[in-house]
C-alpha cells in the first residue's frame, strides 16, 4: 500500500471525524436517540484558563493559543499525547457502560447513567476537536484512533479502561474511584500552558462533578440499603482501588516532570500550593491526595451501614499495584508484606477481591433482592 | 423581558455568590423546608409511567394543598409532563385556567418528572434579583416569566466556575435553585 492510501484513509477534517463518531456510536451498540435533546457542544471556559503560563520553565510567557506558538516538537508531541490519553478515557467508559442502561435499578439511575454517557462522550468530542483543530495531520490521526481503539478488545490505553463493567456496583465503583481519578486528571490539566485545553477542563469538571455524586450516592444506597454484605462489597472496593491509583502513573516519573517543565500539566492543588513542586515526585504527590480523598469518603458512606456490619475501609495503597515501586510486590490490605507462597498468595487474594463465586452470588443472589435504596416504585 | 434580563446580566456581580454557592446550597437543601432525603427519595420514586399518586407525593413534600383539579385538568397536566421539552415553557400558556393558577405546583411536577426544569420559588426568584436578573413575582403560571427564571438559572449554570459544583448527584438546577433561595433569604 503506497504512503499516500495509508493518509488518505485518515479524516481530513473534525466534520470528518464526526461522521467516524456516528459510526463509532452505531458499532458499540449507542443508540443516538438515547440522546434525545441533547448536543455535543464544545465549550471552553477561557477566562479561567488565564494568559500567563503558571508554573515550568516558561512561567510568566503568554499561555500558546495555536500550535505554531508552542517552542518545541516534543512539547506539542506532549500535549498531543495528554489530550489523546483523555480522550481515550472518556469513549472507553462508554464502551464499557451502555450495555448496563438495560439493568438500571430504576429510571433515575438510568438517566443519570445516560447523562454520564452523554457527557463523557462530549468530553470524548471536545479532545477530538483540540486534536483536529490544533494538530494538523498527526492530530487528525490521534483523533482517529479514539474511535479506533476498543474497550471490548482491550485496546484503550489504560488498564482501568479494558475491565470489564459487568453489573451496576462495578458502574457505582467505577464513576466513585475511576471517575474520581478522572477529577484529578482535568484539574492537572486545567492551569495548563496551552490554553485550549486549559479552558477546555471547567466544562468537563462542572460535568464531572455529577459523575462522582452518582458513584458515591450509588455506594451509599447500596450500603444503606444492607442487602449486600460489607463483607463483599469490600472485595470490590479492594479491586477498584488498586485499579484507581495505578491510573496516576509511575513513581518518579520523568514524563510527568518534563510535562510540569513545559507547563503542559500542573499539580492537582497547582494553584493553591504554597509550596514549590517536588518535580521528581509529581505523581505520587497527586495519588497521595487523591488516596485521601477516597479514605474520606468511604468513611462518609460507611457511615449508613446497618448495625452488626463491618466497617468499610480503602485498602492499603501497597495491595496489588500493576505500576510504582511496589507493583508486582506482595502486600495484604492493610499494607503488611504477605509472606507465603504462591498458593497461599493466591488463596489469600481470593478472600479480599471477587471471585467468580462471589460475582455469581451477587448477581444472581442479592442483586435479585431490592440490593439498592428506591429500587422499586410500590406506591404508597 | 427575557431578553432584557439576560442582556444586562453582569458576571462580576455574581462572583461572591458562586463563591459561597456550596455553602447557600446546603444551607436550603439540608434545611426543615429542603427536606433533603425527602426531595432525593422523590427523584427516585417519581418515575414513568406518571400517576396521580406521584403528584400527591410532590405535592406533600413541597407543602402544598391538595389539588382540587378536574379529571380533564389533571389528564392536561400529565401529558404536558411526558410532552414538554426542555427548555421550552410555551407549552404551559395552553393549559385551561385551574392549572395555570399555581406556578409553584406547575414547577415541581416539571421538575421531578423531567429534572431540567427549576422549581418556581419566590426566594430564589429574589435571588435572581439580587444578581440583577429581574423576574417579576407571580404566583400563575406566566410561560414568559417562568421561562425568564429557567433561562437566568441555565444562564448561572453556564458562566459558574467549576468549583461550584459539587459532587452530589442531585440535579444541576436544583444544585443553583436551592443555594439562590438560601442567597435570597439572607
Amino acid at each position: 500500500m503506497a504512503d499516500t492510501e495509508v493518509v488518505a484513509d485518515y479524516t481530513q477534517n473534525f466534520e470528518g471525524w464526526i461522521d467516524d463518531f456516528n459510526e463509532w456510536q452505531t458499532r458499540i451498540g449507542f443508540d443516538p436517540s438515547w440522546l434525545g435533546d441533547y448536543r455535543f457542544d464544545i465549550k471552553f471556559d477561557w477566562d479561567t484558563a488565564g494568559n500567563q503560563i503558571e508554573f515550568g520553565d516558561f512561567e510568566g510567557k503568554p499561555k500558546w493559543n495555536r500550535r505554531m506558538q508552542i517552542p518545541q516538537q516534543t512539547i506539542r508531541d506532549a500535549i498531543i499525547n495528554m489530550v489523546s490519553v483523555q480522550g481515550d478515557t472518556e469513549f472507553a467508559s462508554v464502551e464499557q457502560q451502555n450495555h448496563l442502561l438495560a439493568s438500571a435499578p430504576t429510571e433515575y439511575d438510568r438517566k443519570s447513567a445516560l447523562r454520564i454517557m452523554c457527557e463523557e462522550q462530549r468530553h470524548g468530542w471536545q479532545m477530538a476537536y483540540l486534536l483536529c483543530t490544533f494538530f494538523g495531520e498527526q492530530g487528525m490521526r490521534e483523533a482517529a484512533k479514539l474511535l479506533e481503539r476498543n474497550a471490548q478488545e482491550g485496546t484503550r490505553i489504560l488498564g482501568s479502561f479494558n475491565a470489564p463493567i459487568d453489573h451496576w456496583l462495578d458502574f457505582f465503583c467505577f464513576t466513585h474511584f475511576i471517575d474520581r481519578d478522572g477529577k484529578y486528571q482535568l484539574k492537572m490539566l486545567s492551569t495548563s500552558s496551552f490554553k485550549p485545553l486549559a479552558a477546555s477542563m471547567g466544562p468537563m469538571l462542572k460535568e464531572e462533578s455529577f459523575h462522582l455524586g452518582t458513584g458515591a450516592n450509588g455506594l451509599r444506597r447500596i450500603v444503606k440499603q444492607g442487602v449486600i454484605p460489607c463483607e463483599l462489597l469490600q472485595k470490590y472496593v479492594n479491586k477498584w482501588v488498586s485499579t484507581g491509583l495505578d491510573l496516576f502513573g509511575t513513581d518518579d516519573s520523568t514524563s510527568a516532570q518534563w510535562a510540569y517543565v513545559y507547563g503542559v500539566k500542573g499539580r492537582y492543588d497547582e494553584r493553591e500550593a504554597q509550596e514549590p513542586a517536588d518535580r521528581e515526585h509529581l505523581n505520587e504527590a497527586s495519588r497521595d491526595l487523591y488516596f485521601q480523598e477516597l479514605r474520606d469518603e468511604m468513611r462518609r458512606i460507611s457511615k449508613v451501614r446497618k448495625e452488626g456490619e463491618p466497617e468499610l475501609y480503602i485498602p492499603s495503597d501497597k495491595f496489588m499495584r500493576g505500576i510504582g515501586k511496589f507493583a508486582g510486590k506482595r502486600y495484604t490490605v492493610h499494607g503488611e508484606e504477605f509472606e507465603g507462597d504462591d498458593v497461599a498468595w493466591d488463596e489469600y487474594v481470593s478472600t479480599v477481591t471477587p471471585t467468580d463465586e462471589d460475582e455469581s452470588r451477587l448477581v444472581n443472589e442479592y442483586m435479585q433482592q431490592e440490593w439498592i435504596q428506591y429500587r422499586e416504585w410500590k406506591g404508597n | 423581558m427575557q431578553h432584557v434580563a439576560l442582556t444586562s446580566f453582569n458576571k462580576e456581580r455574581c462572583r461572591p455568590f458562586f463563591d459561597k454557592l456550596t455553602e447557600y446550597f446546603h444551607q436550603h437543601h439540608q434545611s426543615e423546608e429542603g427536606d433533603a432525603d425527602g426531595y432525593e427519595e422523590l427523584l427516585y420514586r417519581v418515575r414513568r409511567p406518571y400517576t396521580p399518586e406521584m403528584l400527591d407525593m410532590i405535592d406533600s413534600w413541597m407543602g402544598l394543598e391538595k389539588r382540587d383539579w378536574r379529571e380533564e385538568t389533571q389528564r392536561e397536566v400529565m401529558l404536558a409532563l411526558y410532552a414538554i421539552r426542555y427548555p421550552d415553557t410555551l407549552l404551559l400558556e395552553s393549559f385551561t385556567e385551574k392549572a395555570r393558577s399555581d406556578l409553584r405546583r406547575l414547577s415541581a411536577y416539571l421538575h421531578f418528572t423531567n429534572h431540567t426544569y427549576a422549581i418556581w420559588d419566590d426566594d430564589t426568584r429574589m435571588g435572581l434579583v439580587k444578581l440583577g436578573i429581574e423576574i417579576p413575582a407571580t404566583n400563575t403560571v406566566d410561560p414568559f416569566v417562568y421561562g425568564a427564571y429557567v433561562s437566568a438559572i441555565e444562564l448561572l449554570k453556564d458562566v459558574a466556575p467549576f468549583t461550584c459544583f459539587i459532587e452530589h448527584d442531585v440535579p444541576r438546577q436544583r444544585l443553583f435553585q436551592a443555594a439562590l433561595a438560601a442567597y435570597g433569604r439572607e
